[in-house]
């Protein structure tokens, strides 16, 4: 018994380290194989990533006929074309040159802004093609979600050379970017090897998951995510980009069973989100009624919280229903409003960022201004409010921070944008004025004024008075300012304070 | 996160150091000490009237009102008076519990009674029944005109806690209106002393030629060697506002000014003549006797006999004043006659001085049992500076929006000539009727079942509505109503009530 059992154990021994030896080969084999994986995809990243380098040159929001000092910025681009990158918007607003190194290469290669779209916070810039040694080799994008999946990044460095970093997909949501006004959906991705935030690309492998837009430190990075950028690139192709559908309502969750109760939701009902504000721009602007409860857009049924069950991206917020849709597609809502079910058909509609009553940006553009006299007239902006600094919100004149508050996506016909007098240069023909600042303007001469353009319209009238007029909203004194001495008040005070352009108005 | 009012407690020292929003301006006890000198032996007129005072003072919850705050201790100064009064700053004896008030050379503590208190002129006058107290003490007589500049002044009192008198002497800097920091808005004249300041002693008198020319009272924070003292025309117009028996205050045209005639074009717009003054009415104040005489674009050019200048100002006292203290020598109720021009024209008028505060009252207030009314364990109060403290030095700043945009701007914004006030949601008490309502805290009440809320007592009279469903509650600037269940409110609010120790569904004061 004892010799049998020695021999099972020596032969119990010889299978363990059998075992363990092949085990060890295969493991070893894995690690080489993955090396020699992740070396091919560093390699061909290389031929498919450029470094950017952007010279930004925006506008002095408090001086508008001036511009800031010169911002160097760097981005990572990501191949979609042989000559073709994207980037995120953030990356290259008011910039007035970007350059590309690309790996193997050390001159600079000249780029330019092809298509660019805030809402998406993307940008397709295309490279100067003679300049190039050899194209670029496009990527491939892949709508592959998988929490916990572990991802590679990679980008350029300024030397060209190739860069990788790890992190972890955590989860999707809908976000706001720090450009836009609409939400969109963002891949996070968490313990991130370093900051990212400036287009690094993400990777399962060779498949090209997202781009990073944002990133706090390295807990969490934000992914524009594949289906994103495709969609994007697919109406980039177009002439004329069409842009992407943005929501014309406000929502919020719809939880209290007294609310519920209130706005008579049978108890079968248990789903609904709340539309709280409709806009009068975007999509629903025209057919959405405040209080209204969705309960499904498409068929998808939408939670209380305003999420609806995607097949890839798990739970995420119905803004991604309307989109991921074309400009001018019908969108099916299925909608409680008073006491009863009913289908409302919208259309999917976008807006320009001007068209908002307080524009939450206005990159690349001059800010719209006119100078008479000294008086700085200025179009009010979420852009002109943020010079405030940190808190701004909390420090800005109130009834300016209402109207961004309260009425940044209510324009109508009688008004189109609200017009500040933001401040007076001091001189002689406005004695007296020069404390008064921050103040709406309503009236020009007797006539409302709509938008900034109407403020040049308005000195045409009554051509017989002496003075133009300027009322203001909220207890303020009239504005009298002498018509003939408008003409030398703003030579002396160009000269005095060296505005070169007394009047910048786009429209 | 809440923070209570920024409060520097000074040690053995009562006073409540508050700290002036707009200007680092501080209220203090001691007046300090270019050159100290006290007095070694005997106590001369003036001294034998100067008395410490130790106060204990308990401040309100301005969110949760049924609850008082910690009570704190301190000690001031006073002096006596004609009448056997003595004379005292209001934030002295501010939220008072109990006062007692001791001379130096006598070892006896006497109890103290508040017998008129005028916050928004920072003043208090304190009675004894002691009748002993005023043994072998000298009212302190009230000069009859300004000190000038430049001239030396003394000040009295018992800086930190000291139990012997200080003398200090100093010299009269500048005479001008300025903040008082007690309430945080109130303006009024004041009188800066060079004299280096030290938290102590407010309440004391400063004395010029052995009469009373001020009562020391608050000093600028980021200077040094700047103290203000409450004048006599102030102290004045306190102790006649009180011959009546009740302090009525400080009042004021009801006016909005702007000093546009510097401007050439606006004062020809306007019609002015070429060789007149004056000062141009923006607006009027809703509800101030001024609303049916003057007019927004009227430029006023004399109140009574006082000429004003383009920068709104008069000659008075001999010196260049804002209109605001030729107002001041009137008492409310009176009359004053006004001169304007309007569309060129030359118009007479009198306005009578009223309080005419603002809706949203933004004097910080002391004194009065804050108000509440409770209902399914929400807690609904009055919008007042008070309440908008309890968020910290920074409370401007921090507060939520529509309490900053009320705020500043209640007397242009409220067109509704029934409200009296604003009212905020100021706390939830959490139990499961009110579960879903933490967003609604902090903002102001609209209506409530459509009944629009001008005062609190209106939200008592909508929750009190039978045959209600539910209660709607609308907020301004919100865009969803806030729906509590009526009979499941009402089912639980005694439950809710014994839970957190409410001891009355409302209390609406007087």
């Amino acid at each position: 018994m004892k010799t049998e059992n020695q021999v099972i154990r020596i032969s119990g021994k010889q299978d363990y380290k059998r075992t363990f030896v092949f085990f060890a080969l295969i493991f070893w084999f894995l690690i080489i194989i993955c090396s020699l994986a992740n070396a091919s995809v560093r390699e061909e990243m290389k031929e498919s990533l450029v470094y950017l380098e952007i010279s930004s040159y925006g506008y002095d929001q408090l001086r508008p006929w001036k511009n800031t000092d010169v911002e160097q910025k760097s981005g990572v681009g990501c191949a979609t074309g042989a000559y073709h990158v994207i980037t995120p918007a953030w990356n290259v607003t008011d910039a007035k040159l970007i350059r590309a190194k690309v790996s193997g290469q050390n001159d600079y290669i000249g780029v330019t802004i092809k298509t660019i779209d805030y809402e998406v916070d993307l940008a397709l810039l295309e490279l100067d093609a003679k300049m190039m040694k050899k194209p670029l080799r496009p990527l491939r994008f892949d709508d592959k979600f998988e929490r916990g999946a572990k991802l590679n990044y990679y980008w350029l460095n300024p030397d060209a050379e190739i860069t990788t970093g790890q992190g972890y997909m955590d989860r999707a949501e809908l976000l706001r970017s720090a450009v836009s006004y609409s939400h969109l959906l963002n891949l996070i991705v968490t313990n991130t090897s370093q900051e990212t935030g400036i287009g690094q690309v993400f990777c399962e492998g060779m498949r090209v998951l997202g781009i990073s837009c944002w990133s706090k430190g390295t807990n969490e990075a934000g992914l524009i995510p594949s289906v994103i950028i495709k969609s994007f690139l697919s109406r980039a192709k177009n002439i004329n980009y069409p842009g992407v559908p943005v929501t014309g309502f406000a929502t919020e969750a719809l939880l209290d069973p007294a609310m519920r109760k209130y706005l008579k939701l049978p108890s079968n009902i248990s789903n609904g989100v709340l539309v709280t504000k409709v806009y009068n721009i975007g999509t629903g602007s025209d057919l959405l009624k405040k209080n209204d409860v969705i309960l499904e857009i498409e068929g998808e049924e939408i939670d209380a919280y305003g999420k609806f069950l995607h097949h890839t991206y798990d739970r995420i917020g119905y803004q991604y229903l309307i989109s991921n849709q074309k400009i001018r597609d019908n969108i099916n809502f299925d909608v409680w409003r008073d006491g009863s079910r009913q289908e409302i058909r919208l259309q999917a509609k976008n807006f320009d960022v001007g068209e908002m009553f307080v524009p939450f940006y206005e990159w690349g553009q001059q800010p719209e201004y006119v100078v008479i006299g000294g008086y700085v007239f200025q179009k009010l902006t979420r852009a002109y409010l943020t010079n405030w600094g940190k808190d701004w919100e909390g420090k800005v004149t109130p009834h300016l921070f209402h109207y961004y508050n309260d009425m940044a996506f209510k324009p109508t016909l009688q008004r189109r944008e609200i017009v500040i007098l933001s401040y007076v240069l001091p001189s002689q023909i406005n004695l007296g004025y020069t404390d008064l600042s921050q103040v709406v303007v309503s009236k020009f001469n007797g006539m409302p004024i709509s938008r900034i353009g109407d403020i040049i319209k308005a000195q045409k009238l009554n051509p017989d008075d002496k003075y133009d007029v300027v009322e203001f909203e909220l207890d303020n004194p009239k504005l009298v300012i002498p018509r003939q001495q408008i003409q030398q008040a703003n030579t002396i005070v160009s000269n005095n304070y060296g505005i070169t352009k007394l009047v910048h108005i786009n429209h | 996160m809440r923070f209570k009012n920024l409060e520097l407690r000074i040690e053995n020292s009562k006073l409540h150091l508050l700290l002036n929003d707009f200007k680092a301006v501080f209220l203090f006890f001691v007046i300090c000490v270019t050159a100290i000198e006290v007095k070694a032996a005997g106590l001369d007129g003036i001294e034998r009237s100067v008395v410490m005072m130790r106060g204990t003072g308990q401040e309100f919850d301005f969110v949760t009102p049924w609850k008082p705050k910690g009570m704190g201790q301190g000690v001031g100064s006073g002096f006596i008076i004609e009448g056997n009064k003595i004379l005292t700053n209001a934030h002295n004896v501010s939220n008072n519990k109990y006062l007692e008030l001791q001379k130096q050379e006598v070892a006896k503590r006497y109890s103290a009674k508040v017998a008129f208190i005028g916050h928004d002129c920072d003043l208090a006058l304190l009675t004894v029944d002691d009748n002993s107290f005023f043994d072998n003490t000298v009212p302190l007589e009230i000069a009859a005109e300004l000190p000038g500049v430049n001239t030396a002044v003394e000040t009295y009192g018992f800086p930190m806690g000291g139990r012997r008198i200080s003398v200090t002497k100093g010299i009269v800097s500048r005479v001008q209106m300025d903040v008082y920091a007690h309430t945080g808005a109130d303006s009024h004249l004041v009188i800066q002393t060079d004299a280096a300041i030290n938290p102590g002693n407010s309440g004391g008198p400063v004395m010029q030629e052995g009469k009373l020319v001020g009562v020391a009272f608050q000093g600028l924070r980021q200077a040094e060697n700047i103290g203000y003292m409450i004048p006599t025309t102030v102290i004045r117009h306190f102790l006649d506002d009180i011959n009546d028996g009740k302090y009525d205050g400080f009042g004021s045209l009801g006016v909005m000014l702007y000093p546009g005639l510097h401007n050439p074009g606006y004062r020809d717009y306007l019609k002015v003549p070429a060789n007149k003054q004056g000062i141009v009415i923006i607006e009027t104040l809703m509800h101030s006797s001024a609303e049916s005489v003057l007019k927004s674009g009227d430029v006023l050019t004399q109140v009574d006999q006082y000429t004003i200048d383009n920068d709104g100002r008069v000659d008075i006292y001999g010196l260049k004043m804002d209109l605001s203290e030729a107002i001041e020598t009137r008492q409310i109720g009176e009359k004053v006659e006004l001169s304007f021009y309007r569309d060129g024209k030359l118009m007479k008028g009198s306005v009578t001085v009223a309080l005419n505060r603002p809706i949203f009252e933004i004097a910080r207030q002391y004194d009065i049992n804050p108000r509440y009314v409770c209902m399914a364990g929400l807690i609904f109060v009055p919008a007042t500076r008070n309440y908008l403290e309890s968020w910290g030095p920074e409370w401007i700043k921090d507060i939520p929006f529509y309490l900053r945009y009320m705020f500043r701007n209640s007397m242009q914004l409220n067109t509704d000539r029934e409200r009296k006030e604003y009212v905020v949601l100021s706390e939830i008490m959490p139990d499961e009727i009110n579960a879903y309502a933490d967003e609604f805290k902090s903002e102001i009440i609209e209506s409530i079942n459509g009944l629009k809320i001008n005062e609190l007592s209106d939200v008592q009279k909508a929750i009190e509505k039978p045959d209600t469903n539910f209660y709607t509650i609308k907020f301004m600037g919100k865009d969803r109503p806030l729906i509590i269940d009526a009979k499941e409110a009402q089912k639980r609010q005694s439950e809710i009530l014994a839970k957190y120790d409410i001891p009355k569904q409302a209390m609406l004061g007087e």
